[in-house]
């Protein structure tokens, strides 16, 4: 697989390219996008099946490890790449190692291991027994083994451990990947550890540049333990940071970012040159019966940037969740049978909700990408900057409402 | 009397010439349904997670929904706004509700039923009493806007020994149908259905059943079966109403839906069923199979590459292993979803043969090779054999 910069912006948000890629060798992704957050290489509540309902287009699947680790003795066994695994082999495949949705619980650690949880508790990853899952899996990406456990709050004790510790997983996985054939067209996602200490970024950048070679983008790590909190996270809390990295790394090379980012914010981290996102924030989102409804483009009827299913002003509303979207929840069911779905606790309810919400954030990606070529992401930011101010406002009124 | 327009047109294609089985086509409404059919369960207006476009691809034609759930919520009023529950959930395929009378009596320990209807505690914070009448039935299911809907009955368990009490019900099953057609607002575009009673009491169901075909309904109901007696009796009472009923009409037989049930009441002559069996199920990782089930929680599938089911051409079959599903079965909400699809696939699949072996003249040929399937040593339970020789299979 390859990566190529197309198209720089005055901001430095910039259109790349992805193509060349193994599963499907003709077509090809422009950047920024959004990879599909799955469990198991599900997007949570929908089947492949559904998935081809929402987009045709070629999409990536991003793998959380620790959502297939229960599979470890089953891939050893199995011949076939991870997507046809999880039944969808049309698609393309990214490993990573946490699933951006959950909280990752912090601590834990063991020398030269990284701890993971899952459904049957902490499991210890080295770069040896890492590598070997991945060889097994044969992933079109994946990122290397990482340290990622920090956050603003973290002490510099941490982040120099996380530095070390990561330093060291990359040049061990990286002579690995050297001499797997598995792994000889996959691409390298290299993390980059650090937390908010500028110069152990750096630091830790300059160790890591030597493998540079071997490795075709890297993923900005150890900015949060992911989980819905990162929604929230205002984007100046992150901006040195980010900065920094991209500052310090090669242009040509992909630049990632993982978390349930808001839509605000992945417009802001775009304008600093990132490339790749996930739809973790879909869930988090689905989770709690919110569908968005921002308006992307002028047919969009916005009535709010976000609704919530629940409320029982929908219980008779016989709209759609957005006027004017084409997805196909849109455009067979109303917001009052989606309430009712939730109300009595059927699993259509959420089914419709995500399917709605990652076709929106697809839409919306398509959209940053046209308002880049366009020169205009700006008023793309500002259009959507005003929507998300004006729901605040709203929110804080019927707040008032409530306790009058 | 072509040019009346009838909310049901039956028509029987094929006929086994040895069983009673015959392969029937009903026209209703929303298009057409091939009997003998499986109507899986969409209590609550959904079918456990799948869109209506995938049930569509899977071509069902017809599904059921329950009138007490939808009743109480989102309630008739909603469903009314919203043009009907076909509209409301984005079905446009055909629909049959029950009449809420047996959720009540399996659901509420308090209900009581007289003459008026059945009393009962209602379920919202308020608990105050509540009487469904055939009428109120009959208003919720005009609102809901079913193909097919079932008149209010007296349901009394098969268990229960008290024949006084039996005859009681059958007689005010007879009652309650006819204020059940009086009340009917749209008989141009939904069929009210019979429920024959009289649990397993051959002369109550005669008088049941002789009272019901009097009345100009387009089919019937089986009704107070499955519901725990043996299966020596259940067979007897299948098979002695088929014979009870017109042979023009469809037939329903109500809360049946296991595989070998099906083989065997479509043999006696039934050409409709239901039963929330195989989608429930799904939601506990059983995956139904020609030869049984087998749940995939279980430790033995964790490395096991082959599909549920080799034969099945369901989208789970093409694309999942048994290996994968075992990781995620009672997990993730998408592994309930990848079984229903397959229990489902696997219910139309078995309907679709039933048909087509009637239609080639090969039924009694299909049920014999089911039968040894299932029972590889042929130690058949005496009721499958028994009821099989009534109908002139021998095993």
């Amino acid at each position: 697989m390859k990566f190529t910069v197309k198209h720089v912006m005055k901001q430095s948000a910039r259109i790349g390219e992805l193509s060349h890629i193994k599963a499907d060798f003709g077509i090809k992704m422009e950047t920024p996008l959004v990879l599909l957050h799955t469990q198991a290489g599900h997007i949570p509540h929908i089947t492949h099946e559904v998935l081809k309902l929402i987009s045709k287009e070629p999409q990536i699947l991003q793998i959380p490890l620790v959502s297939i680790h229960n599979y470890y003795d089953a891939i050893q066994d199995y011949d076939g790449r991870i997507s046809e695994f999880v039944g969808s082999k049309d698609t393309i495949s990214y490993i990573t190692l946490n699933d951006p949705s959950n909280l990752t619980r912090q601590g834990h650690h063991v020398k030269e291991m990284v701890p993971i949880f899952t459904k049957n508790g902490k499991v210890l990853y080295d770069s040896q027994k890492y590598m070997a899952m991945i060889n097994n899996l044969k992933p079109d990406m994946y990122t290397l083994l990482s340290d990622g456990d920090t956050n603003i709050a973290s002490s510099q004790k941490r982040i120099t451990k996380s530095v070390e510790n990561t330093a060291a997983f990359n040049k061990q996985c990286i002579s690995y990947q050297k001499k797997s054939s598995n792994l000889q067209d996959s691409f390298v996602i290299a993390p980059v550890v650090g937390g908010y200490c500028l110069k152990s970024r750096e630091k830790f950048i300059e160790l890591i540049l030597q493998n540079d070679s071997f490795v075709h983008g890297y993923l900005i790590d150890g900015l949060h333990n992911n989980g819905p909190e990162v929604e929230f996270i205002p984007f100046n809390e992150v901006e040195l940071v980010v900065k920094k990295v991209i500052d310090n790394l090669p242009e040509s090379k992909l630049r990632v970012i993982s978390g349930c980012w808001s839509p605000v914010n992945i417009i802001k981290l775009v304008k600093c040159g990132i490339d790749v996102f996930d739809t973790s924030y879909c869930r988090i989102l689905t989770e709690r019966s919110a569908a968005l409804t921002f308006s992307i483009n002028e047919n969009d009827l916005s009535e709010a940037y976000e609704i919530n299913l629940r409320h029982n002003q929908y219980a008779e509303d016989f709209k759609p969740l957005l006027l004017g979207c084409q997805c196909i929840t849109c455009n067979g069911y109303s917001r009052g049978y989606i309430h009712h779905l939730l109300t009595v606790q059927e699993l259509l309810g959420s089914v419709l909700i995500m399917i709605h919400n990652v076709h929106h954030i697809l839409r919306f990606f398509s959209k940053i990408r046209q308002s880049i070529r366009d020169e205009c992401l700006v008023d793309l930011e500002n259009n959507i900057l005003d929507q998300y101010n004006e729901f605040q406002c709203q929110k804080i009124k019927n707040l008032e409402n409530e306790n009058k | 009397m072509n040019n009346i327009k009838s909310p049901l047109i039956f028509e029987i294609i094929g006929k086994c010439e040895t069983s009673k089985a015959r392969v029937g086509r009903m026209t209703l409404p929303h298009g057409p349904v091939d009997t003998p059919v499986f109507m899986p369960v969409g209590t609550q207006g959904t079918l456990k997670g799948m869109l209506p476009e995938q049930l569509k691809a899977m071509n069902l034609q017809i599904m059921l929904a329950n009138t007490y759930h939808l009743g109480t919520r989102p309630g008739p009023k909603v469903l009314k706004k919203a043009g009907g529950l076909h509209k409301f959930m984005n079905w446009d395929g055909n629909l049959l509700t029950d009449s809420g009378g047996f959720q009540m009596v399996s659901l509420l320990k308090l209900a009581e039923i007289t003459e008026e209807g059945v009393k009962f505690q209602s379920l919202n914070e308020h608990k105050n009493e509540v009487m469904l009448t055939p009428e109120h039935s009959i208003e919720i299911q005009n609102a809901i806007g079913a193909d097919i809907i079932m008149q209010l009955d007296d349901v009394v368990s098969t268990t229960v020994p008290d024949k006084a009490r039996i005859e009681e019900s059958v007689h005010r099953t007879t009652r309650w149908l006819d204020r059940c057609l009086q009340a009917h607002q749209n008989p141009d575009i939904q069929s009210i259905f019979p429920i024959v009673q009289g649990t397993l009491f051959e002369d109550l169901r005669r008088i049941s059943a002789s009272e019901h075909i009097k009345r100009d309904v387009n089919g019937f109901a089986i009704g107070g079966l499955s519901g725990g007696e043996s299966k020596d009796d259940f067979w007897k009472i299948v098979n002695l109403c088929t014979d009870l009923l017109p042979k023009n009409k469809p037939v329903y037989l109500m809360g049946v839906g296991f595989a070998v049930d099906l083989v065997i009441c479509s043999a006696l002559g039934v050409d409709m069923f239901d039963c929330v069996f195989p989608t429930r199920t799904a939601r506990f990782g059983c995956a139904l199979l020609m030869n049984g089930q087998i749940n995939l929680r279980k430790k033995q599938y964790a490395l096991d590459f082959n599909p549920i089911d080799s034969d099945c051409t369901c989208s789970t079959c093409k694309n999942y292993t048994r290996a994968y599903l075992h990781g995620i079965v009672t997990e993730l909400p998408v592994a309930c979803h990848l079984l229903t699809e397959h229990n489902l696939a696997f219910q139309l699949r078995l309907m679709k043969t039933i048909r087509e072996n009637i239609l080639n003249g090969t039924f009694k040929e299909f049920v014999k090779k089911f039968m040894e399937d299932l029972y590889p040593k042929k130690d058949y339970p005496s009721w499958i054999t028994d009821s099989l020789i009534a109908v002139n299979i021998t095993l």
